[in-house]
């Protein structure tokens, strides 16, 4: 009962009319903003946090959550459409929406979007109310270890992914990890791999990567393949509607993706990225049709969108309870809370209820808008594949420099992003996946701070990976999610 | 002597690759005071890992599809500037040199020049409507992120 009270206050705070104004402010600019490639809900929020400048804290991340999950709803569009997933939570479902999109159904996996982030951020909202305090003492159980093999599994999983090749998944993975440690060690300041140039001493953004081997990548992939003079077929968008039989294709993996991003979402580190790579991964096991994950599957777009947007919701238990960030996003967030004198941590649900209480509640309200704005927008915003493909194809790359442009005002980054477009279509040419790369290249750096901190408290002493029991089971089910698709191979011949 | 296929000449170029990258990491300069693992450690582990999975990958056959070497390229009536590689080359060129000009020429300009010519090569023919897009989706981009969201970018020739 108590949570249900709490939730009542909760409401008494959000529905209160500037509150109102500001979710369905914060949902739409970040639905904008998200739809964007090369805008994620990283630049939103930092671009919001003068705007909360003397408001109430409660108000000030009423309008920020709904900027996150607003950015991660509208970086889905993108990632259908242009398969240029601005925000690193998109990506896995770029893997089954851009076909389809090419398949025209673009119109079917944004609806297909819409309901399942609707659906994912409204059951993630429940189990954020219910059960925040008992997660937040889990998740602080978590040491340098657990973490490291938490990172571990995740890359795992994603390798496993590549149907192709282990080899090459593992390739991708491994050259992710080398770009994420590039510039200086912040452990001790040594530079690594900066080639004694001023540009890399912080390394490579993940936004120079991701939209050079996927949307750089793929301009140059249709060039190659003869599509820059084409226009694409009519009735590109398709209709919106489900049938019966996909509303019942896509409901397990919406509820299952549902509860296991929002549980990846609050482990730190995790997030709405690695949410979506494990619902996508667990829905392709599971799945009777998995070979077609891949080529347009309804499933591959339902469990990552479930997913996403559940961990985005996920990572509010540490950063609420605990004060510890789970992604880039929410440090944003924390850092816009200081600003405005709120600390986040323990003590924050008994002295600032209204924060804690007034943004869960508030979050149903944004989940509902989120629906209401995007789909009647749908065939609006997929409008943009009616372009001329030879216009839609300069425009995507001028979208991609600027996105580059924008957030470093560095040349070199602009050189960097055409390495990459040109590295990404070679890997597509040669059947490297792309996937892997991307998460070793967000988790590369948090994984080799975590494995050094641990080996730093068992003084170098390695068994404290399996000595640690959590850390042990999440090594056990990576190396399983390695060999058991190895050893169905090796069945199957 | 047997061709190489294509998964041979990458995994050959990859352990080349992972060869530099470690004779890097012996390079990375020790912290100066002692510490269990210092910063070239995991490097030195990426680099032994890439090197490993290239004799994988020279050992795997490739997979159906894949461009090899001795492989028919198809031949095309086309002029050579638009073949398909011709494309991607006079693409990769026309965004490199937007990079080196952006700064001296100035984003509308620069963005402008690239949108329209890409649409020209690309083989888009309603030249007005190529303009007017490319000049509108510019300045809106430009006066969003300028105006509105306080994002600085290269005025360059143009006043303003």
């Amino acid at each position: 009962m108590d949570a249900f009270n709490n939730l009542i206050y909760g409401f008494s705070i959000a529905l209160d009319p500037i509150n109102i104004f500001y979710v369905f402010a914060g949902v739409f600019a970040g639905t904008v903003i998200g739809m964007l490639p090369g805008l994620g809900p990283i630049s939103a929020l930092a671009l919001m946090i003068p705007l909360t400048f003397g408001m109430e804290p409660s108000s000030g991340l009423i309008l920020m959550a709904g900027v996150y999950y607003g950015a991660i709803f509208g970086g889905s569009t993108s990632s259908i459409l242009l398969n240029a997933p601005g925000v690193a939570g998109t990506v896995a479902t770029s893997f089954d929406g851009y076909p389809l999109a090419k398949q025209g159904q673009a119109g079917k996996a944004l609806a297909i979007a819409a309901y399942a982030s609707f659906i994912g951020g409204t059951i993630s909202i429940i189990f954020l109310m219910l059960v925040a305090p008992l997660l937040g003492r889990v998740a602080v159980s978590f040491g340098p270890a657990e973490y490291f093999s938490l990172m571990v599994l995740g890359l795992t999983a994603v390798v496993s992914l590549s149907d192709k090749s282990l080899v090459k998944g593992l390739i991708a993975a491994v050259v992710g990890v080398m770009i994420s440690i590039m510039g200086i060690d912040l452990q001790t300041g040594t530079e690594r791999f900066t080639f004694g140039t001023v540009h890399l001493l912080d390394g490579i953004d993940f936004l120079v990567v991701a939209l050079g081997i996927f949307a750089l990548a793929e301009v140059f992939y249709m060039l190659l393949r003869g599509g820059g003079g084409k226009e694409q077929p009519r009735n590109a968008i398709g209709s919106l509607r489900l049938t019966k039989q996909e509303v019942r294709q896509i409901a397990p993996p919406i509820g299952r993706s549902s509860i296991l991003g929002f549980f990846t979402g609050v482990l730190p580190g995790a997030g709405a990225t690695i949410g979506s790579f494990l619902g996508y991964s667990m829905e392709k096991r599971l799945a009777k049709d998995g070979d077609t994950f891949g080529k347009g599957n309804i499933k591959g777009v339902a469990a990552p969108e479930s997913a996403n947007n559940a961990a985005c919701t996920g990572s509010f238990v540490p950063l609420l309870t605990l004060g510890v960030p789970g992604s880039g996003s929410t440090a944003v967030l924390l850092g816009a809370l200081l600003v405005m004198g709120v600390s986040p941590g323990p003590a924050m649900l008994v002295d600032r209820p209204d924060v804690f209480w007034g943004v869960v509640a508030s979050m149903y309200l944004g989940n509902i808008f989120l629906l209401v704005l995007n789909l009647p927008l749908i065939p609006l915003i997929a409008k943009i594949l009616d372009l001329p493909r030879p216009l839609l194809l300069a425009l995507i790359l001028i979208f991609c420099m600027v996105g580059v442009y924008g957030m470093s005002f560095s040349v070199f980054d602009l050189l960097l992003l055409l390495g990459f477009g040109l590295l990404g279509l070679g890997m597509r040419l040669f059947g490297f996946p792309a996937a892997p790369l991307i998460l070793a290249l967000i988790l590369g750096s948090i994984m080799e701070e975590s494995m050094r901190r641990a080996l730093q408290i068992s003084g170098g002493d390695w068994s404290i990976f399996i000595d640690k029991p959590i850390s042990l089971a999440l090594l056990v089910v990576a190396a399983l999610s390695l060999t058991l698709p190895l050893l169905r191979k090796f069945r199957a011949r | 002597m047997t061709r190489l296929n294509s998964n041979q000449i990458i995994a050959l170029l990859l352990a080349l690759f992972s060869v530099g990258y470690l004779a890097m990491a012996w390079q990375i300069p020790q912290f100066p005071l002692p510490r269990p693992i210092d910063s070239d450690l995991f490097p030195k582990v990426l680099g032994f890992t890439l090197l490993g999975l290239a004799v994988l990958l020279f050992f795997e056959a490739p997979a159906a599809g894949e461009p090899q070497p001795d492989g028919d390229s198809a031949e095309s009536s086309e002029t050579l500037l638009l073949r398909p590689w011709s494309r991607v080359v006079v693409t990769a060129i026309a965004l490199a040199a937007y990079a080196l000009l952006l700064v001296p020429v100035g984003f509308v300009l620069a963005s402008t020049a690239l949108c329209f010519g890409l649409g020209c090569y690309y083989g888009y023919r309603r030249h007005a409507v190529n303009l007017a897009t490319s000049l509108g989706v510019v300045l809106t981009l430009y006066l969003t992120l300028t105006r509105v969201m306080g994002v600085y970018l290269p005025t360059g020739l143009l006043p303003f």
